[in-house]
């Protein structure tokens, strides 16, 4: 285990050390280690089950590590404390969004769970930003799935996060809802994104690496600093492919 | 403690939209009292030794079924997880629950007891039996509530409520009817009856707030 850092050159960055995580003894990520700068945006690739979703889920502290470590803008994803988790914007194959509340009830609320001052104020402006003001006060079970997915994303950024973990975003949007994921998430300055998609041809416009998975390890990693991924390959017991 | 309020009425509101659960609860309440009330001869027998086992049996189910679908759906629709990602204590999500379920299963507990106070012409609202309520409900709501988050990630979810809950609450609900009893002037025994009601609540309060962290952990 690496012992986790207050501050220091990734302290906003995402490491992970051998990270693996099996589910009753189906391995799903296998000693996966890679070092994400501060700041950086990288893309995570790979066919289904190649394990993106459960590292997304590891990273965010919703899945505890089976072995190995993580360190997500320089704390230790085990330990997941208050101060990490408000960090981390996490956005999932679900909605996490509750079906009878209108889109400003559910970003209210959340907006309470991380104490934030300015919840109403900062929900409002998200919802104009996302294209469901007109729908604001709707339940959201009346909304298409597009809505949805957006309504999911401004929640993901609700608390203005130094860390993004996207899991296919894109998912039910049309282009002008992929326009909004880029400007909103993917190309946002100042953040580190990790986000997993099936969309590789669009990856080119806001990805500065790209990270593949194939069947739980790395197979592709040129988002690792080249002096990280000798690191990171000394640790995990192998050279890293790239 | 702010978190906690949030989660709660978020909850309220929830159960106030979805309806499904509240009204399922009401029903099976309302419905329990009434068939008691012609099943049992009124007019030939003293019923007060039968109401506290009828009362709490009516309380043990309705409080199941309120109590299971305030966790219905959080796993599927990923909103758990949502609020296990903010920065509050899985405790703090715990006490929100547990005080939205608490209200709610009151407000159904003290609308059976005025039906039952109609039809089986007792005196039931009484602030007695309303502490002796309010003690039981608070020990079964908490202990309904973690097991609730258990199922909420178990497909055999309908099984597993009843089948976990019932053994633990054995205690707790003897408890409750004997203190009922008592508070209804039938002889309920030397035992400090309420004071044990009190301890299981207790116990079963601590060891819910401990166990729910672990039963939401992946």
């Amino acid at each position: 285990m690496i012992s986790a850092r207050a501050d220091g050159p990734a302290a906003a960055g995402i490491e992970a050390r051998g990270l693996t995580k099996s589910y009753r003894g189906v391995v799903a990520v296998d000693g996966v280690s890679f070092s994400l700068p501060a700041g950086s945006r990288t893309a995570l690739l790979g066919a289904n089950g190649a394990g993106k979703s459960t590292l997304l889920a590891t990273l965010a502290t919703l899945v505890s590590p089976t072995e190995g470590s993580a360190l997500v803008g320089g704390e230790a994803v085990a330990e997941a404390r208050p101060e990490l988790r408000r960090q981390i914007g996490f956005m999932g194959h679900l909605p996490m969004l509750y079906e009878e509340l209108t889109p400003a009830e559910n970003l209210r609320f959340f907006a309470r769970l991380y104490g934030m001052e300015d919840g109403a104020e900062r929900a409002s402006e998200l919802i104009r930003e996302v294209g469901l003001w007109t729908r604001r006060d709707e339940p959201t079970s009346v909304l298409s799935r597009g809505m949805r997915q957006r309504l999911a994303l401004a929640r993901a950024v609700l608390h203005r996060p130094r860390v993004l973990l996207l899991d296919e975003p894109e998912t039910g949007l049309d282009s002008e809802g992929l326009e909004l994921v880029e400007r909103l998430a993917l190309r946002r300055e100042g953040v580190t994104v990790l986000a997993a998609t099936h969309r590789p041809e669009r990856v080119g416009g806001w990805a500065t690496g790209r990270l593949v998975l194939h069947r739980g390890r790395v197979a592709e990693d040129d988002a690792t600093p080249r002096a990280g991924r000798r690191a990171a390959g000394a640790v995990a017991g192998g050279e890293l492919p790239g | 403690m702010r978190a906690a309020l949030a989660v709660m009425e978020k909850d309220l509101r929830l159960a106030w939209r979805d309806r499904a659960g509240w009204l399922t609860a009401v029903s099976f309440a309302a419905i329990s009292v009434l068939v008691y009330s012609f099943a049992l001869d009124l007019a030939a027998r003293d019923v007060r030794p039968l109401l506290p086992g009828l009362l709490w049996v009516t309380f043990l189910f309705a409080g199941i079924i309120s109590s299971g679908a305030s966790f219905h759906g959080e796993g599927e629709r990923g909103t758990l997880d949502a609020q296990l990602l903010s920065p509050v204590a899985p405790t703090a999500l715990y006490a929100g629950k547990l005080l939205a379920n608490l209200l709610a299963l009151l407000l159904v507990e003290v609308a059976t007891l005025a039906l039952a106070t109609i039809l089986f012409d007792e005196t039931l609202l009484t602030p007695e039996l309303g502490a002796i309520l309010l003690v039981g409900t608070a020990g079964y709501v908490s202990l309904v509530t973690v097991l609730a988050t258990l199922g909420s990630r178990v497909r055999a979810r309908v099984v597993l409520m009843p089948v976990l809950a019932l053994p633990l609450l054995v205690p707790l609900l003897i408890a409750a009817v004997r203190a009922t009893g008592a508070a209804l002037g039938e002889p309920s025994g030397e035992a400090p009856w309420l004071l044990l009601l009190a301890v299981f609540t207790a116990w079963s309060a601590a060891g819910s707030a401990l166990l729910f962290p672990l039963a939401v952990e992946r």
